[in-house]
């Protein structure tokens, strides 16, 4: 039932974003100033958009499992971490790209690729200390302990790469600015709706094999205390 | 479609691409590990209680 | 005995035991003026310049140090289970890890008074111009170096390769800290005055102590009692 899902998600996902990618490549005009490279935007901002909800699922599941002890928050936390940390991986590579072609370098040091490669480092740290806690109880509750504290850092982040004396070049963020075109409406908001789905279904697989972990664990004690 | 800056498009989709597609293999490669490890130990277990 | 009285006798506690010995303390005072001599060689600059980066060195300095000193905040009780102990003790969690942190901000600031005057000498800057300011700046990050240190001490205590993992987790979680410190100090060292620009990263000094000491005062307890 649940593997049908994951894949009836995944086949989905499949769909929306390759209808959208038709939209988006063969009925969008390219953009005055930049010309074809434009299209980037359809995958790296639905990528760093999706990385922030993961982040906050796994942010609200934390503090469920602190409060409840309950391993399936837990393991919900670390698979949205982990699917979080791809795509902001994904969308600090894509604009890197993006930069090379319109800036003529491959990092600037501006505001949000400074914020998000802050934030990726962030989630890494929590990755990288999660499997050295061998105690499945410690390793939950420290794990919850450093994605609370990690998700506290952003507003932070974002607050000290705005400081007077930090300089800028990215182009304002879309939604706010109102600068998108209508035509780009549609096809951005699929975009977002198409990687949401992905990483929905990745983090489907990611959670079916914690619990598989965790009857591994089990049988591994049941073994042990005969 | 303008064919300037068509090679950066190009490469930041397939870097988009390849990205996702490690990460499934990653995925896969770990769900394979579980599961020989659960299959073994479902296999011990039952041996224990014969 | 009040909490914070506990959380007093604890800081004493830790204080007097690491003046007796001097162990971190000599190690990361030590530590610091090798690596002061260090950026000697490693930029060679005019006065300008050194200016312009004196404020990021000095940030650099203590956040080392820093590490240096927290890392023995909760693995000193683990030989002889003295953690188990403390635990047991009437004193609350909360005040066991006030205490630590105030005793680990104390060694830090001894440190910070030691290294400064020989930063000042080696690099022909004139700290005393300005030192009220600065006194304020390097109190207020030292706070949160040791808070949010002293916090993932007690995250790691129980981890395998702590020494490494401490740094992994917190230098991420204090990037914007820095950031705000040393836009600040390099200022301070050209002789400007605390006000303006200058004042904005004291707003982000506060709010980044304030957030991470009610948080860590708040999860202590999950962390500790597991």
């Amino acid at each position: 039932m649940r593997e049908k899902a994951t894949y009836l998600l995944a086949i989905l996902a499949a769909v929306v974003m390759i209808g959208n990618l038709h939209t988006v490549f063969t009925q969008l005009p390219d953009e005055a100033m930049q010309g074809a490279v434009y299209r980037i935007i359809f995958i790296h901002v639905p990528a760093a958009i999706n990385a922030d909800i993961f982040f906050t699922i796994a942010l609200v599941t934390a503090i469920l499992f602190l409060a409840t002890k309950n391993f399936v928050y837990d393991s919900i936390t670390v698979s949205c971490v982990e699917v979080g940390a791809m795509l902001t991986f994904l969308n600090l590579v894509t604009g890197s790209i993006w930069g090379r072609n319109q800036w003529g370098v491959w990092w600037a040091w501006d505001l949000r690729m400074t914020g998000q490669l802050m934030c990726f480092l962030l989630y890494m740290g929590y990755l990288l200390v999660r499997p050295a806690i061998a105690e499945p109880t410690q390793r939950a509750t420290m794990s919850s302990i450093i994605s609370i504290f990690a998700y506290a850092d952003i507003p932070l982040v974002l607050m000290a790469i705005r400081l007077p004396n930090v300089r800028t070049q990215h182009p304002g963020p879309v939604l706010e600015t109102g600068t998108l075109a209508p035509e780009f409406r549609g096809p951005f908001a699929i975009g977002i709706l198409a990687m949401f789905l992905i990483s929905s279904a990745l983090v489907l697989v990611r959670l079916h094999q914690e619990s598989a972990q965790r009857e591994i664990d089990s049988l591994r004690r049941e073994l042990h205390a005969r | 479609m303008d064919i300037t800056n068509l090679t950066f498009l190009f490469y930041g989709y397939s870097a988009g691409w390849i990205i996702i597609t490690l990460f499934v293999l990653m995925l896969v490669a770990r769900g394979r590990k579980i599961d020989g490890e659960l299959a073994r130990l479902k296999s011990l277990v039952e041996d224990r209680e014969r | 005995m009040s909490g914070l009285q506990a959380a007093w006798a604890i800081a004493r506690k830790d204080l007097r035991t690491e003046l007796r010995t001097k162990e971190s303390i000599n190690a990361a005072a030590s530590f610091a003026l090798v690596i002061l001599v260090l950026f000697s060689f490693a930029f060679d600059l005019g006065r300008e310049e050194l200016y312009a980066i004196s404020g990021g060195l000095l940030w650099l300095v203590y956040s080392f140090a820093g590490a240096l000193i927290v890392n023995r905040g909760f693995a000193r009780e683990v030989p002889n289970d003295c953690l188990d102990v403390l635990l047991a003790s009437p004193a609350p969690s909360w005040a066991l890890f006030l205490g630590k942190s105030v005793s680990a901000f104390c060694l830090l600031v001894i440190v910070e008074a030691i290294s400064l005057p020989v930063f000042g000498l080696f690099y022909n800057i004139r700290w005393t111009q300005n030192v009220g300011p600065l006194v304020l700046v390097i109190l207020l990050a030292t706070w949160g170096i040791t808070v949010v240190g002293t916090a993932f001490s007690a995250v790691t205590v129980n981890v395998r390769l702590r020494e490494l993992m401490l740094p992994v987790l917190l230098y991420p979680v204090l990037i914007p800290l820095l950031i705000g410190a040393m836009g600040t100090t390099t200022a301070l060292f050209g002789g400007e005055a605390l006000t303006g620009d200058n004042a904005a990263p004291l707003k982000l000094l506060v709010g980044f102590d304030a957030i991470y000491t009610a948080l860590s005062l708040y999860l202590i307890e999950y962390v500790l009692i597991v």
